[in-house]
């Protein structure tokens, strides 16, 4: 089947090409090629399908092509961390998906296998086959479900205000490439683009730019809800397995398993902060592209995110200890550091209206030190251990003792001063360590020995013995 | 609370290595600097201000402080701080000179461990040992060990995590 849809998508392509062929080179000329073209990409995709099989035994999936090269794959079932099924509008129509499986190999590199297009239900089935088979009528539990609602949080993430930008961006690309096909533009009109544009009355150019602002939080908010439709997440089967399922034109499914989760990540930007929105991610270990598919929750309300933060964690997650006062005027200085440095050179260099926007920029960046500080925090329960900074995007992160690979103290001649560390928690998931910044640094060596008690204990300084020594008398 | 030192110094032969390798990149900072003033006042650059072009030769003389000392007191600084020690299942290092780094990393998370030698370690017979996790942030690197003394640990503690690893994530 997968020649069918490839071939589609590859009519579908060249048949617009050929369509622009037709209009420059005239009928005989671009109907020649597309049909060449059309054939040359239906007998290659013909070819593939007719080479690719795969076979599923007890142990192991085996994938096998024989088109030019010939390769055969063999992913154990054991080294399998998730299998996703998802389908493109085209795919629905036909009634395929495709099944990609995620799996990581002994010496920690990534093996991974797609199956182009299979039919649904061949794609349900083997990921039920994939993902340890004995279960047939799994039980689901439905962790969440975005209401629509929350589609409106969009604006607040900066990335999905941008979309209006890629927009017009792709449509001037191809307004460009199709006048440049039919002869529109040369030299000449290009010169003289920019007199035109500026030509143009004024009370236009404001228009489009109110059309843009306009259109920016509303195009966010329909490329959100398209990407993020229906967002559902569900536990299922008796090991609790987590399915993730989005999206309206194209359907993705993302499987995690329970035993390969360590933890979640929760983070915000100022602007969600304000109106109490969160994005809630797992931290997953060997999963590739993690932020989009170890992705529990969408920018949702704070309180439904821990909740069901909570669920996948088992508990709530331990309490957060705020960082010693010292760290405060750390944070506050290292924020206003670089500006003021530029403040000096340009004084320096008699560049004084640059030195006066350096200043008003130090002076901007003290409240953002400030927070910074208010938003470190650490804690530790019997299972997890928490960690939190950032304040443009804040991070939060619960993550398993279990999940600990190993403990990195850091501290810099004037932490040393302050009687402060940095603890970086050196985990095989996610982004491999989240660092605890500016502990006093007897909590950071506490922390990680309640943590891990059987690595720290033995390299903790034995206290002096003749430590009274100092009281006089 | 506080972490006692590691054990073991590393190899005094790591001064001279370090040394050496201080040398060369002080050099090649010292040069550049100069190169770039020289190239800046005969260009007479109309982007930089006067006053930039008029000073530019303290440029290299800056780069040329900064190098001297790091010669001077990098080395010997990396040497009171470098120290390592192999319990039998934590390898705990501390490295770093500025920035002090105290690494501890359980024999059961190692996934990999090389011993490594580069050019000047392999004249003054030193080598590498690189203790490789799950994350980056907890796999460590001891430069200036002695080479049959690297070799020597990362076969037995290859052998130790084979022997004790389950996932090692």
């Amino acid at each position: 089947m997968s020649a069918v849809v490839g071939a589609t998508r590859e009519v579908i392509g060249l048949l617009a090409a050929g369509a622009t062929g037709l209009l420059v080179g005239g009928l005989t000329a671009g109907l020649y090629f597309t049909s060449l073209a059309v054939a040359v990409g239906l007998v290659h995709h013909l070819v593939t399908w007719v080479t690719f099989t795969y076979t599923l035994h007890a142990d192991r999936i085996e994938l096998r092509r024989a088109f030019i090269g010939r390769s055969v794959k063999n992913i154990p079932l054991e080294r399998i961390r998730g299998v996703d099924v998802s389908t493109t509008l085209l795919h629905r129509l036909l009634g395929l998906a495709v099944v990609h499986i995620d799996a990581a190999s002994g010496g920690g590199d990534r093996q991974d296998g797609t199956l182009n297009a299979v039919s649904l239900a061949e794609g349900v089935r083997l990921r039920h086959e994939l993902l340890g088979g004995a279960v047939t009528l799994p039980e689901e539990t439905v962790y969440a479900r975005v209401r629509p609602r929350w589609y409106l949080y969009a604006p607040l993430s900066g990335a999905y205000l941008l979309t209006p930008f890629a927009l017009a961006g792709s449509f001037l690309g191809t307004l460009y490439n199709v006048g440049d096909d039919l002869g529109l533009i040369n030299k000449n009109r290009l010169a003289h683009l920019g007199d035109d544009v500026l030509g143009l009355p004024p009370l236009l150019g404001f228009l489009l730019a109110g059309l843009f602002a306009l259109a920016m939080p509303v195009a966010s908010v329909v490329v959100f809800a398209v990407v993020n439709w229906d967002f559902t997440l569900r536990a299922v089967g008796a090991d609790g397995t987590l399915v993730a399922r989005r999206g309206l034109l194209t359907r993705r499914t993302v499987t995690l398993e329970r035993r390969r989760i360590r933890g979640v990540e929760v983070r915000a930007n100022p602007f969600e902060r304000l109106a109490r929105v969160v994005r809630l991610g797992a931290v997953v270990t060997g999963l590739g592209d993690a932020s989009h598919r170890g992705r529990l929750l969408p920018a949702a309300p704070s309180g439904v995110a821990w909740s069901v933060a909570a669920r996948v964690l088992g508990g709530p997650g331990p309490a957060l200890t705020p960082h010693p006062r010292s760290a405060r005027s750390r944070r506050v200085l290292r924020a206003v550091a670089a500006p003021l440095a530029a403040t000096g050179a340009a004084v320096l260099l008699g560049q004084l209206w640059l030195a006066w926007t350096c200043a008003a920029l130090a002076l901007l960046c003290v409240p953002l030190g400030y927070d910074r500080y208010r938003q470190l925090g650490h804690g530790a329960d019997g299972v997890h251990v928490s960690v939190r900074s950032g304040t443009l995007s804040r991070r939060h992160a619960v993550v398993e003792h279990r999940a600990v690979v190993g403990w990195r103290l850091r501290q810099s001649v004037f932490q040393r001063r302050l009687g402060l560390a940095t603890l970086v928690v050196a985990v095989g998931a996610g982004e491999g360590g989240y660092a605890a910044i500016d502990l006093a640094e007897s909590d950071a060596i506490a922390l990680a020995a309640r943590i891990t008690p059987a690595w720290v204990t033995p390299f903790l300084e034995h206290q002096p013995a003749d430590d009274h020594a100092a009281v006089p008398g | 609370m506080r972490l006692r030192p590691p054990a073991h110094r590393v190899s005094p032969r790591a001064i001279a290595l370090w040394e050496l390798e201080y040398l060369i990149a002080g050099l090649l900072l010292a040069g550049v600097a100069w190169g770039a003033a020289a190239w800046i006042e005969a260009s007479q650059w109309p982007a930089l201000p006067e006053s930039v072009v008029d000073n530019i030769w303290w440029l290299p003389r800056l780069a040329l402080s900064v190098a001297v000392f790091g010669v001077a007191a990098a080395p010997l600084w990396r040497y009171r701080v470098h120290r390592w020690e192999v319990s039998s299942d934590v390898v705990y290092t501390r490295t770093g000179w500025f920035h002090r780094h105290w690494l501890l990393v359980p024999v059961s998370r190692i996934q990999t461990v090389d011993a490594g030698q580069g050019w000047f370690e392999r004249l003054l017979g030193l080598a590498t040992l690189k203790v490789t996790t799950a994350s980056h942030e907890g796999s460590s690197k001891v430069s200036g060990l002695r080479v049959e003394q690297a070799a020597g640990l990362a076969a037995e503690l290859a052998r130790r995590a084979h022997d004790l690893r389950d996932d090692a994530t």
